[in-house]
């Protein structure tokens, strides 16, 4: 089934809009040409007064009955047109492009020919057809006609299929998802699922798509597993271990809170010291020390918590300075057989004041992070040490830099919290049954399936896994044993992986509530979730209304902002990008538009915003890149910022610009695409098998600009029919390098970022680009915006049946100033949501 | 329908250590298989550390103990540390300018973790393999034997990163551990008992017949459409049933009967030749039997250190690595020509056991069915590159022998790199080219069956080979 296209070039909006108020001229948009785009500053009001879609009545929906195609006005108006327009090329004399169209079936609700009739429309609309060089020319009142008719069948056909429901979100959770929903469900606090193969994505980019989420069984074992390594971790066996602690010498006991009953024996954390000095104490991190590395030797246990509690304070609380650690663990086995880890997730940052100083704790998985794996042999080579490293981060600089004091630091493991821990209470909860082993299996396994499977169980479903606990029990010393095996069997059922749903028009309380969460959290619903849906209240509006709310409150919306931002624009492509070596930087770019994302969410900002904003939202790290001032910091901030910085929107993120490099500078053709196929949702057709090559050995091509090149290349008659709608919107970004450096120019050559499009509108740069963007195509992005949030909401692919429903999410965004948290809202209180 | 690579994956859950059990897929795999050559195609890997012996060709030493050959493809000439290879000259092929591009400036004790996988390992920091050759080809071929492949090495375990002691490395780029003393690798091939794994079968059996009742539940809930999704959740289920069913049935198989008088299970690395010998012969063995037929061995490991530096003791010299360090001291090219000549020696004694041998129930020689091939991930000092390698047997999957084969550009006398003892050398430019050793892998793995045309983020076979 062929996605939704949704080409809303000039003259479709001109026409659409046109025809509706039936008038043929004077809706107020200017036919495209080389002048007359407004200012910056100006250029989102007057597009939004331009909008086709604002000005147009909301189309009708269908009456009640079944609709019924048009064919009265096709033979009256429509045919005529095409006959006198087309049929020359796509007739029975010629059929350019195998295409005919006088054989399509003009009727679109039952007829087969719907792809095609998009295609025609999209053609037309677009301006493509008929070709400029053609002996005959369209009129636009002949093309409003065409427009007209076929835009009103294809929303009548849209709605039809979509009544007939051949479509699904019925899937197995995405690798980020179970890893999410493991984690959640048993509070697990870290990533498991490093043995799963990594997603593919769909065609439009989204890994969370029906379509694309396969099951093999060599993925199966993986799930199951898995699943049994997560149940062993969160939970734990007889008594609790004695615990090996490491602690800075002379520090205050007074701080640790551990027990000292569980303590086999404390280590000293050395620091080297001169010669005739004790080790001392406390450690300083300032500018000439910016890391200490402690020798662990071979006393860490192979698996459990590692805790490392540090006691931290920095010299001076002043705003723009900044302070953070960084944990790393390493060995050096032998010469060159070494390897070192970063083991903190992030950088923590040092807050607390020397009178009131912070306390920081990180807890590591000793068995998921590298190890010396020879630290357990007798012989003492290769050498058995690990080593921990805390690097300090800071960019103060002047005559009293920052620095940091640390008076207390401990390293123990295994560590727990209380015993038996959290996470085993959760499974193995108090009850009263306890006595009574089989009624208790039944009642450890029946809260467990609800939430792992988001919805009541009977207990007939339960009682084949009761009785497989009991079968298992023979072969297991304890209870416990057993039942994390037969638990392990309840993850590896189609009702955890899969995002399952009963065959009818619209999904239950239930499934509602499971799609809310996956599609805000990435992940299970929440006990709340689970209530509100058990007692059929989570379809009220304003019920649902809260609830929306209150996930986007809580850190697991984090996911939500990140996923559908890396999916939307395919961040993942910045990781195989050669030319960028410097990881900070990396990291840093990919969080950006993220940020960005969230930021707009948080203000309920328009979405007009990713295309262009006076404010950019960047860390220290970004801000160094861009030559932006005063931003101090790892963390992202919303920055006001002027013109002369050239950024504001994504478009002019470094991530973008970077991945659409080719490794030593800007890839116009590159950036092209990734702006038709991310931004504007009208992604160019694949090239063609046995492209000609550019010749980099010709020297005549050698000496050519990489416009030129382009160019040259677009100007051969096998590319130029693409290239013309792809390269124009590439080359707009010239003045932005490999790493998206802003620049004016080139090789001592003013840069040359001015294009044609294929309709003739000019871009000057990245200015004209965004002007153009605000003041012509707002319709066209919002509604692309509709189209990868829904898709990404519903986790399939949208297809024609979907069209009507995209158009009136549109259409309501629009209204409601575009706003991207209301989007949210739209879409989940939309009946597409709600729908199978 | 599931995709029929899925279900040849090994079986993760059933991993032991150093050996992956294998299952009998004979049924499914006869109906495959169009080549009505029953003989089985089996690969393995010899993988010795530090390098080997390149004075330049000044040195009086060059003439006899520069380690590759002179002359042209057939009528190469071997110098005296392959001389001993002379006898079976027709049975192997020698290749120079072959070296992995992402390792070429990383240090030489780094890189026996990515000889057989080809992996950008670097030199510090994160570290990532990814998979070697060896258990690509043991995906596919493994559900024929008991055992997918056997994985060994003098040292045994996996080392740690860029200090490996095993050559083989799984789908996710996990070290697999190598098994290192006779009897446990004997007594692995030999002499199983599968009680615990029987049970642990078992558990796995009633599970999956819950799961697919479970599944069929659910499909009557669900629409048609859907039940198509869920069709391939089942399929999932019953290829790991049908994989379960098999691998029961190895283990009611009987193990094969091999005599052990002959074979010195107790030997270790300090009784160099001795050990060596039964290693080599516990593949044979493993091969004959065809109970695995992948198998890689790595000897010693990069940088010293521990009782395999002592397999030099078996020609009379001491402390293996610190040869590579002394050629320049008196008779130090000879030193290190006679312990790689002994390598080379021992791998000869090997192919000419495989040679002699009759595939048991195919056509030709054992040999004439294996790859077998031997070699370094450095050619001098601390040089990552311009690998020796040998490769013998393999006629009937295709490989034509006795021949020299150099690959790459502007180093015909193996003089880049040569007579260097320092670290100058690895830290050099890349001067010449060479062509990607995986480039050979892709050519092995195609003529294997193997249905690839990349390796390692490479695509292309090997012209000539």
């Amino acid at each position: 089934m062929k996605a939704i296209r949704t080409l809303i070039p000039i003259r479709s909006i001109l026409a659409a809009g046109c025809l509706v108020s039936s008038t043929s001229l004077g809706c107020g948009v200017e036919i495209a040409s080389s002048a007359g785009l407004p200012p910056l500053s100006d250029a989102r009001e007057i597009g939004r007064a331009n909008s086709a879609i604002l000005s147009s009545k909301q189309v009708a929906s269908n009456a009640n009955g079944a609709p019924s195609a048009n064919l009265a006005d096709f033979k009256k108006h429509v045919a005529p047109v095409l006959n006198k327009t087309c049929i020359e090329c796509h007739g029975p004399k010629k059929a350019k492009g195998k295409f005919r169209i006088d054989t399509l079936d003009p009727n679109l609700i039952e007829g087969g020919d719907v792809d095609w009739w998009l295609e025609v429309l999209d053609a037309m609309s677009n301006g493509e057809m008929p070709p400029e060089d053609a002996d005959v020319q369209l009129s636009d009142d002949d093309l409003g006609k065409v427009t007209e008719w076929l835009g009103a069948e294809v929303q009548k056909a849209s709605t039809e299929q979509r009544n007939r429901g051949d479509h699904s979100s019925f899937r197995r959770m995405a690798r980020y998802e179970y890893d999410y929903a493991l984690q959640d469900l048993l509070g697990l606090p870290y990533s498991l699922t490093g043995n799963l193969p990594p997603e593919t994505a769909s065609k439009d980019g989204f890994k969370n798509s029906s379509e694309i989420l396969q099951m093999s069984s060599m993925q199966f074992e993986v799930y199951r597993e898995t699943a049994l390594k997560a149940l062993k971790h969160v939970t734990v066996l007889g008594e609790q271990p004695k615990m090996v602690v490491y602690r800075l010498p002379n520090s205050d006991d007074i701080v640790s809170n551990l027990s000292t009953g569980h303590i086999e024996k404390i280590h000293a954390l050395h620091q080297k010291a001169k010669k005739g000095e004790k080790p001392p104490g406390n450690i300083t991190f300032d500018q000439r020390k910016r890391s200490v590395k402690f020798n662990l030797s071979n006393h860490l246990p192979d698996e459990g918590t590692m805790r490392i509690t540090l006691r931290a304070a920095r010299s001076t609380t002043k705003e723009d300075e900044f302070a953070s650690l960084r944990f790393q663990f390493s060995a050096h086995t032998s010469n060159n057989a070494n390897f070192s880890e970063v083991i903190s997730k992030r950088d923590i940052p040092v807050t607390g004041s020397i009178g009131k100083p912070q306390l920081i704790h990180l807890d590591i998985p000793l068995s998921e992070i590298q190890r010396n794996p020879f630290r357990n042999n007798k012989e003492k080579f290769p050498r058995r040490d690990e080593f921990l490293t805390i690097e300090y981060q800071t960019s103060t600089r002047g005559k009293e830099p920052l620095s940091v004091h640390v008076d207390f630091m401990e390293v123990s493991a295994p560590f727990f919290e209380q015993w038996p821990p959290q996470t085993h209470r959760n499974i193995f909860f108090e009850s009263s049954k306890k006595t009574n082993e089989l009624e208790y299996a039944r009642e450890v396994l029946t809260r467990f399936m609800v939430l792992a499977w988001r919805r009541p169980l009977g207990p007939k479903e339960v009682d084949p896994f009761v009785n497989l606990f009991t079968k298992y029990r023979p072969e297991f010393a304890t209870m416990e044993e057993a039942m994390l095996e037969v638990l392990a069997t309840v993850l590896a059922s189609p009702e955890f992986l899969y995002l399952t749903q009963q065959d009818s028009k619209t999904i239950s309380e239930m499934e509602l509530a499971s799609r809310l969460s996956f599609f805000l959290w990435s992940s299970i619903p929440d006990e709340e979730l689970l209530t509100l849906a058990w007692k059929g209240s989570l379809k009220k509006p304003e019920i649902l209304e809260a609830q929306v709310e209150r996930m986007l409150a809580d850190p697991r919306a984090e996911r939500f902002s990140k996923h559908f931002v890396e999916q939307w624009l395919g961040l993942d492509s910045l990781e195989s990008v050669v030319h960028l070596k410097d990881v900070a930087l990396m990291k840093a770019m990919k969080d950006e538009p993220i940020a960005f994302f969230q930021s707009a969410l948080d203000h309920n900002s328009s979405v007009m915003d990713f295309l262009h904003s006076d404010y950019a939202v960047v860390n220290e790290k970004l801000a160094g890149h861009y030559r932006m001032r005063d931003v101090h910091g790892p963390h992202f901030r919303r920055v006001t910022i002027k013109p002369e910085v050239n950024r504001g929107g994504i478009l002019t993120n470094a991530a973008m610009l970077t991945m659409n490099s080719d490794g030593k500078d800007s890839h116009p053709l590159k950036r092209g695409i990734w702006m038709l196929e991310r931004v504007l949702h009208d992604p160019p057709p694949p090239a063609p098998p046995n492209v000609p090559e550019v010749d980099l050995t010709d020297p005549r091509i050698l000496e050519m600009t990489l416009k030129e090149r382009i160019a040259d290349h677009r100007n051969k008659p096998a590319c130029i029919s693409c290239h013309a709608k792809i390269d124009p919107w590439g080359i707009a970004f010239e003045n932005y390098d490999a790493l998206g450096a802003y620049r004016a120019k080139i090789k001592n050559k003013p840069v040359d970022a001015s294009s044609l499009l294929f309709n003739k509108q000019e871009l000057a740069g990245m200015d004209g680009l965004k002007r153009y963007l605000l003041a012509e195509r707002q319709d066209q992005f919002s509604r692309a915006m509709v189209h990868k949030m829904t898709t990404y909401a519903l986790g399939r692919p949208l297809t024609f049946s979907d069209h009507s429903a995209i158009d009136d999410l549109t259409l309501q965004l629009r209204k409601k100033d575009d706003r991207l948290r209301d989007l949210i809202h739209l879409i989940i209180h939309s009946s597409i949501f709600s729908s199978k | 329908m599931t995709q029929k690579t899925s279900t040849m994956n090994r079986r993760t859950f059933l991993r032991g250590s150093g050996i992956a059990l294998g299952l009998p897929w004979l049924e499914t795999f006869a109906a495959d298989d169009s080549n009505p050559d029953p003989s089985p195609k089996r690969f393995v890997s010899i993988y010795h550390p530090d390098g080997v012996g390149l004075p330049v060709k000044e040195d009086p030493a060059w003439k006899d103990w520069s380690w590759f050959p002179r002359g042209g493809e057939r009528n190469f000439k071997l110098t005296k540390v392959l001389d001993v290879l002379e006898p079976l000259r027709k049975e192997i092929t020698i290749y120079s300018g072959l070296s992995h591009p992402a390792a070429r400036t990383v240090h030489g004790h780094s890189n026996a973790d990515q000889y057989l996988t080809g992996a950008a390992i670097g030199g510090h920091g994160a570290y990532k393999n990814s998979i070697s050759i060896d258990q690509v080809y043991a995906e596919q071929v493994g559900p024929f034997t008991r055992h997918s492949s056997l994985v060994m090495s003098t040292n045994g375990g996996v080392g740690g990163p860029r200090g490996a002691q095993t050559q083989s490395y799984n789908r996710s780029g996990r070290p697999i551990p190598a098994l290192n003393h006779p009897k446990q690798i004997f007594d692995m091939l030999f002499v199983t008992s599968g009680r615990e794994a029987a049970a642990r079968l078992a558990r796995s059996k009633s599970a999956l017949d819950l799961l697919i009742a479970n599944t069929r539940a659910l499909g009557r809930k669900i629409s048609r459409h859907d039940q198509g999704t869920l069709a391939q959740y089942l399929d999932a289920v019953r290829d790991t049933e049908v994989k379960l069913e098999k691998a029961r049935k190895w283990i009611d198989t009987p193990v094969p009967k091999v005599d052990t008088k002959n074979l010195a299970l107790e030997a270790g690395p300090k009784e160099a030749r001795l050990y060596f010998q039964t290693m080599y012969e516990l593949i044979y063995l493993a091969f004959l039997n065809d109970s695995t037929r992948v198998a890689t061995f790595q000897l010693g490991r990069e940088n010293g250190g521990g009782s395999h530096d002592l397999l030099s003791k078996a020609v009379g010299l001491g402390n293996a690595h610190g040869l590579t360090h002394a050629v320049k001291k008196p008779k130090g090219w000879e030193n290190l020509g006679t312990y790689n000549r002994y390598q080379a020696e021992e791998f000869g004694r090997f192919i000419q056991k495989l040679k002699d041998a009759k595939e048991p129930n195919g056509r030709g020689s054992v040999l004439d069915n294996t790859f077998a091939m031997h070699g370094s991930a450095s050619s001098s000092f601390h040089l990552s590159r311009n690998y020796p390698i040998i490769s013998a047997g393999g006629k009937n999957l295709g490989f034509n022998n006795g021949r020299y084969l150099k690959f790459g550009e502007g180093n015909e006398d193996n003089q880049a790199g040569a007579g260097i003892v320092s670290d100058r050398g690895w830290r050099g430019k890349v001067e010449v080219e060479e062509l990607p050793l995986s480039q050979l892998f892709i050519t092995i793995l195609q003529r294997l069956g193997v249905e690839t045309n990349s390796f390692a983020g490479i695509t292309g076979t090997l012209n000539r080979v």
